[in-house]
């Protein structure tokens, strides 16, 4: 009987810590989306008043950030620095390959990627102002819906380890 | 030269690279690609041609790498060339769109030397302008002029490097010696950059690179009569042809180069005095 009880618990804490897992998942979706939006912005005032070259212009970047998108700008600003990519477009899909980052962001970084370096300076502020509005639309949806998202994934979490226990049992 | 060769080897494309050999780099003067044909190494005494034919791809590589991947950061593309790291100069030629190039056919990398000593023979008195053909080592003798008057007159030089070929930095810090006297304003016109330095930093003398414009030559007379003297290059063949070019007319007719340092194809000069 102990032995069924400490199986049920373990199916609960296990379901339980997925949905929280997943929730998790949803504010680091967040967090990364507000690191990029802050790394876009930084991106523009920056060549609006430099014009800093873009391998420094993303090692700065990432010297303001932290996590994942943090790693994103130094990895890309490594990769324009080794100049062995015939365009940056090439240098962000590799850095995207070898980061692994929710769907949201790497559809914005690949949005960046294709509008870095094509352009003169006044069209890759409007590739970055774009980059930023999609970021933003995204992030906005994400606190828009978070509460709802998280106490689902916590509570559908908890209710389905809680049901595979009793069927169990 | 081993600097030289990996700076050059940055720009091209990475099936080109290792057919840049180490020997014989420092009397390499220039890389030229053209669309459909193998990269041609020219030196002092010698042409080669060595690889595949180069496609455009490998002509847009050389740009992307040599402008680090920041068209904003080549604003010079538009008047045809751009300066890599090491201060390389790009040239570029193509199908032109508006202001810009739509389709690039040929790029021509001419490698910047810094030879020290070679302005030995150049008196430090007054202004002086060096003149010569495209390619015969203007550039390479001002640099030189440049920090042997920083060294020996322990006055203040400005250097007004428009295309950051005289002095280029790489990682805040200068390709070449500039000397502890120097002062280097680049990247801004020669006008604006003239009278920049004339108002903030007081120098004794100002340095340009290529005089092509008669605003250039207004900027730098107006130079000279705030008692600064000057050092320019200037395209042109022989004295003669200094005179007969009216967008010179300015400096010519001002009469404040006494000296003119006329440079051969071999990479030679001789001091010549402008008669009028």
């Amino acid at each position: 009987m102990t032995l069924k009880w400490i199986g049920a618990i373990l199916i609960v804490t296990g379901c339980g810590g997925f949905g929280f897992s997943m929730a998790s998942a949803y504010r680091a979706e967040e967090r990364a989306l507000e690191a990029l939006c802050r790394a876009l912005e930084y991106m523009s005032c920056e060549l609006s008043c430099r014009m800093t070259p873009l391998p420094q212009l993303c090692r700065n970047a990432s010297g303001l950030l932290t996590g994942k998108i943090k790693t994103v700008f130094l990895l890309l600003a490594q990769e324009l620095e080794q100049q062995v990519a015939p365009d940056a477009v090439s240098c962000m899909r590799a850095v995207q390959a070898s980061v692994n980052l929710p769907d949201s962001v790497q559809d914005v970084l690949t949005q960046l990627g294709n509008s870095l370096g094509s352009f003169d300076l006044s069209g890759q502020l409007r590739g970055i102002e774009s980059c930023l509005k999609n970021a933003q639309s995204k992030l906005r949806y994400l606190s828009d819906h978070r509460q709802n998202r998280l106490r689902s994934y916590q509570t559908l979490g908890l209710c389905a380890g809680a049901a595979l226990a009793i069927l169990f049992l | 030269m081993k600097v030289v060769q990996a700076q050059l080897q940055s720009i091209l494309p990475m099936h080109l690279r290792s057919l840049l050999p180490a020997e014989n780099i420092e009397s390499l003067t220039e890389i030229r690609l053209r669309l459909s044909y193998p990269m041609q190494l020219i030196y002092l005494n010698k042409t080669a041609e060595v690889g595949k034919p180069v496609s455009l791809d490998d002509l847009n590589f050389c740009v992307n790498t040599a402008s680090r991947y920041s068209p904003w950061n080549a604003a010079s593309m538009k008047q045809g060339y751009l300066t890599a790291p090491g201060g390389h100069r790009i040239g570029v030629c193509g199908e032109t769109a508006g202001e810009g190039i739509r389709s690039l056919t040929s790029v021509c990398i001419r490698v910047a030397k810094d030879l020290q000593g070679i302005s030995d023979q150049m008196p430090i008195r007054d202004s002086i302008l060096i003149i010569g053909p495209p390619g015969s080592g203007k550039t390479t003798l001002l640099r030189d002029y440049i920090r042997r008057i920083s060294a020996k007159c322990k006055s203040s030089v400005c250097v007004v490097d428009e295309r950051c070929e005289i002095f280029p930095f790489s990682c805040g810090s200068p390709c070449f010696n500039p000397g502890k006297q120097t002062d280097i304003l680049s990247g801004c016109s020669k006008e604006r950059g003239i009278n920049h330095v004339i108002r903030s930093m007081g120098p004794a003398w100002v340095a340009l690179d290529e005089i092509t414009d008669a605003k250039d030559c207004d900027a730098m007379v107006q130079a000279l009569w705030c008692g600064v003297k000057v050092i320019a290059t200037a395209h042109a063949s022989s004295v003669n042809d200094l005179l007969l070019r009216p967008v010179y007319q300015p400096i010519v007719n001002s009469k404040v180069f006494s000296t003119v340092a006329v440079m051969h194809p071999d990479k030679s000069y001789h001091l010549e005095r402008i008669s009028r």
